[in-house]
């Protein structure tokens, strides 16, 4: 397929976290509002004035001074992007959110606060550990309610004098709404059986609505949804398709390593995905806008953090719906190394989506950076690649 | 650094003062301690009372087809060996005071045991009783019962997991090989993955008509929860409810959240069972946990002193009973708490100690191994250091709302929701680092510590998360810290004497001291219970 | 007359004897000895061959 003209600059603004457009904004005078996990609620994030950041660590090499505070035994998504922020990585932040969603980013949080990673010089920095619902029921709407306001809005209101009134929120809202549709536009060309656009390309994209001030992509993304549509696909075709389900992947190479060996990532269920993180938030007159935002971030998230069991299974049927949207021939449960969540979530994942929902299923751990454990990986991917073909040649995938 | 006077011994010890030649490399011990007539004669008595107690679980109903049913029940032929472990080297009144406090544990396991077989379908098959069982996790603190008197509470994992391993080392071996071949990775806490693998293969009971889930204590726990609750809607009819208890559990903006939770529970045993919840049985409940809480803080206040009385491992198992298995519950605990209080009273004033000197004054923090929890006392023996409290003691210090009013139900809700996320443990894992680290340097100065032995458990992600933290603040403020690692149940990644080489290691390198009994430095134990 | 004069001390020979072998068994530690080394093999060789499992995630 001929290359999409923007692809090569939103793979460039992968390559750091302080990228050319978080210089721009800042130098725009606006406020970078600096998250760790998906169960923040981004729109809060985005105010006018404002701009949200989920961190993230491209390229990381050695984590020898986050694994001193942290033990090798946290999850290297944590310790990397502690290491970062060590580093001064982070330093473009005026403020950090994070839900004590995991323990690990919880003490990642933590450590950056007690080590002031990101404060310094900074009279009205703030770092703010929220509560998230642990079920999903109205009284966790309220919580979150609640958490959003006295841990994100207040302080930003306080610190920043940002407008925190119902109105604010609903444009920006709004804002978030129209990333979110161009990139379920773009997501509805994976359904195609001679897809227009690549699993790769499309995590391009997706990361870097999460990465980048989303109100500087938005031109660009619009541009790639139009020349996407009229792209012309490859002939070749893919050995299988694929679902990827898990934790944190904020490292596309994972994605590129899958396509490369064959198979096509057809959806995409992980933190910095698209599902559920852009799917756009339905707003109404009748409630105020906080309570919805709540309400779609509670309801929606898929985190396994999330212990009433209509959300344990709910999480299991929807990547089962996912992967009958997207008439997907397997699935890939995937966590990062030490996560433990998503360690019990793989097992009763994979279990069920074999046994209840009869899809070919690969569990794999893998490290933040595939890039350090490649052959194992690719190793993994083939094999079940093959498997999914040699079930289609015995006649029938399920 | 800080220091301490090193308080001496005035009483000559009676009986054997080197414990080394009770230790060969079997799976038990060589034989019991001389600990001269009057307390070898106390110790027999008690021995006696143990077996009394094993006898009475084996002969009730279920229990023979228990222990042909489930590997975990063969752990329990080893407690009079678990107790030997938490008496060396003890006399007078800390003897009397570990006894009256460990046996008792030990009853109240043994009830638990017999409770669960009983109700058990594939043992005791007592359907009847069986349908007033709530099953509960065992680290959750029971505060949903506690105005449900007639109903029971089955803390199952209580006897197939947590006392399983205080028994014997091996004991969860097995589940954790099992919940590993099925798929979940061993850098995950062996607590939950224990769990995770009896439920995988079936060895839990299963009995009861509901069961209450909490995600307490951690990520492991919350995420483990789910596996087993699958199997017991799914395969067994069991529903289940998750209570929520929120992680910031310091901060007030969440507790109107874990109310309401507490609430929803609440309504839901009531509608699963049939019953109402008994607020005068409640208020009688929260009436004993307030006072256990009063008599806990009075033990560490002479703990504080240069001769403790209570401490160690049976202090903190005492303490992990009382607030999560009982909570107030039974009316059998005050008399033992009172029991233990004039002990130690008397204690204090005869100025009785465990070894010939005390040179170092302990704070135990972190997360403490099951199969080596008896390390604090070895570390008195051996060393000289004698453990003020452990982190699983300083469970809540506040006290809650007794008056039986309906214009106190709603506080009362948000007590028993405090209560519900200060869980044991928990209560300082989570929360934020100013319970886990800024609390420690807290009881560091009020108790006149000059060390603080830290159990690095190495897969909880949560104490492991602030390590640095731990390291650069001790270093601050000039208190030894000594790590110790272990994997809390899983004795092949550190064994026991592993565990003790570290802390020995430190003592020799750092603090340049020589044993007080060198026959317990190394011991062969690595094939023992 | 004789005979119960007798019963006391049969009763104090059978009470000393029975804490004699009691106390024997406490000090050389003979029961965790017969449970480690004779019962317990026993039971894990019951778990490990008798007992079927329905294993079930």
């Amino acid at each position: 397929m001929r290359d999409l003209k923007h692809l090569q600059y939103f793979e460039d603004l992968l390559q750091e976290a302080n990228n050319e457009l978080i210089v721009k904004a800042k130098s725009e005078g606006k406020v970078c509002a600096a998250f760790l996990c998906e169960n923040t609620p981004e729109p809060l994030m985005n105010l006018g004035g404002t701009f949200g950041v989920r961190l993230f660590a491209p390229n990381t090499g050695s984590m020898d001074i986050a694994t001193y505070y942290m033990t090798s035994l946290l999850c290297e998504n944590s310790r990397a992007l502690l290491e970062r922020a060590i580093e001064g990585g982070f330093n473009f932040a005026d403020c950090l959110v994070a839900p004590d969603g995991c323990t690990m980013i919880n003490r990642c949080a933590e450590n950056m606060e007690l080590l002031h990673t990101m404060d310094g010089g900074k009279d009205n920095f703030f770092y703010e550990n929220m509560e998230i619902a642990l079920k999903g029921d109205e009284n966790g709407v309220k919580l979150m309610r609640l958490q959003c306001v006295n841990h994100i809005l207040n302080p930003l209101h306080e610190k920043y004098g940002i407008d925190i009134s119902d109105k604010a929120i609903r444009a920006a809202v709004k804002e978030h709404n129209e990333i979110c549709e161009i990139i379920m536009a773009l997501s509805e060309f994976r359904k195609e059986e001679k897809p227009r656009i690549t699993g790769y390309e499309f995590a391009v994209f997706t990361l870097a609505t999460y990465v980048c001030p989303k109100y500087l992509i938005k031109k660009k993304l619009q541009e790639t949804l139009k020349e996407v549509a009229k792209r012309e696909p490859d002939d070749k075709p893919y050995r299988a398709r694929v679902v990827v389900v898990g934790s944190e992947i904020d490292d596309v190479n994972l994605i590129k390593l899958i396509e490369d060996c064959g198979a096509y990532v057809a959806a995409d269920r992980f933190c910095f995905g698209a599902f559920p993180g852009r799917l756009p938030i339905p707003m109404n007159d009748e409630e105020d806008a906080l309570t919805q935002v709540a309400r779609h971030y509670v309801m929606m998230s898929q985190c396994p953090r999330y212990m009433d069991m209509p959300k344990v299974y709910g999480r299991k049927q929807y990547v089962a719906d996912l992967a009958k949207e997207y008439d997907v021939d397997g699935i890939i449960y995937q966590q990062v190394n030490f996560c433990d969540p998503w360690a019990y979530e793989k097992l009763l994942g994979s279990t069920m989506l074999q046994d209840d929902y009869g899809y070919p299923v690969l569990a794999v751990n893998r490290p933040y950076n595939i890039a350090s454990s490649v052959g194992q990986m690719r190793t993994r991917v083939q094999a079940f690649v093959e498997s999914i073909e040699i079930k289609k040649i015995q006649g029938g995938a399920k | 650094m800080k220091t301490v006077d090193i308080v001496y011994n005035t009483k000559k010890k009676k009986g054997e003062t080197q414990y080394g030649k009770l230790f060969n490399d079997g799976k038990v011990r060589k034989r019991r301690e001389w600990r001269g007539l009057k307390d070898t004669l106390y110790d027999f008595s008690r021995w006696l009372y143990l077996w009394g107690v094993v006898i009475d679980v084996t002969m009730s109903k279920g229990a023979i087809k228990g222990l042909f049913r489930y590997r975990w029940m063969s752990n329990y032929l080893a407690v009079p060996h678990a107790m030997d472990k938490f008496t060396m080297g003890m006399r007078d009144e800390t003897l009397r005071i570990t006894h009256t406090a460990m046996d008792f544990v030990v009853k109240d396991v043994a009830k638990c045991i017999k409770e669960t077989l009983r109700g058990d379908r594939r043992c005791g098959n007592d359907v009847e009783f069986s349908n007033k069982c709530v099953l509960s996790d065992e680290n959750a603190m029971t505060v949903f019962m506690m105005g449900f008197p007639m109903l029971k509470a089955i803390l199952r994992e209580i006897p197939t997991m947590f006392s399983a391993n205080i028994m014997t080392q091996q004991s969860t071996m097995h589940y954790l090989d099992v919940a590993q071949r099925f798929g979940i990775p061993g850098d995950v806490c062996p607590m939950p993955e224990a769990e995770a693998g009896i439920s995988i293969e079936d060895d839990f009971s299963v009995l009861g008509k509901c069961a209450v889930q909490v995600n307490t204590t951690c990520d492991g726990s919350l995420m483990g929860n789910g596996l087993i609750a699958k199997r017991l809607e799914r395969e067994y009819g069991i529903p289940t409810f998750q209570l929520a208890a929120p992680m910031r559990h310091e901060s007030p903006d969440v507790l109107d959240y874990a109310a309401e939770d507490m609430k929803a529970c609440i309504k839901w045993v009531e509608e699963q069972m049939g019953v109402k919840w008994d607020w005068d049985a409640y208020f009688e409940c929260i009436k004993r946990v307030n006072a256990t809480t009063r008599m806990r803080w009075s033990w560490l206040e002479v703990n504080s002193t240069p001769y403790p009385q209570f401490y160690g491992a049976v202090f903190s198992l005492f303490n992990d009973t009382d607030y999560m298995g009982n909570c107030g519950r039974s009316a059998d605990f005050p008399p033992i708490e009172k029991k233990i209080n004039d002990l130690i009273i008397k204690g204090y004033k005869n100025k009785t100690m465990q070894a010939p000197e005390y040179r170092h004054r302990c704070i135990v923090w972190g997360v403490q191994p099951q199969y080596c929890i008896d390390q604090l006392y070895w570390m008195i023996n051996c060393w000289g250091v004698i453990p003020l409290t452990d982190m699983l003691s300083m469970v809540v210090d506040k006290q809650f709302c007794e008056e039986n009013k309906p214009e106190n139900y709603e506080q009362a809700y948000k007590d028993m929701a405090y209560l519900n996320m200060n869980m044991i443990m928990r209560n300082k894992t989570h929360g934020g680092y100013e319970v886990l680290v800024d609390e420690l340097w807290e009881h560091v100065e009020r108790m006149n510590a000059d060390m603080v032995m830290m159990w690095e458990h190495m897969s909880c992600k949560a104490l492991n998360g602030l390590h640095g933290q731990f390291e650069d603040q001790a270093r601050e403020r000039g208190i030894h810290i000594v790590w110790v690692n272990h994997d809390l149940c899983d004795p092949r990644v550190f064994t026991r004497q592993q565990i003790r080489d570290e802390f020995s290691t430190y003592m020799r390198t750092v603090m340049r001291e020589e044993p007080l009994d060198p026959t317990i430095e190394f011991l062969p134990d690595e094939h023992a219970w | 007359m004789k005979k119960l004069a007798k019963i006391p001390l049969i009763a104090l020979g059978g009470a000393t004897g029975t804490f004699a072998v009691l106390f024997t068994v406490y000090f050389f530690n003979l029961d965790e000895k017969f449970m480690a080394y004779c019962v317990d093999p026993i039971l894990q060789w019951w778990y490990d061959n008798k007992v079927e499992h329905k294993y079930y995630v």
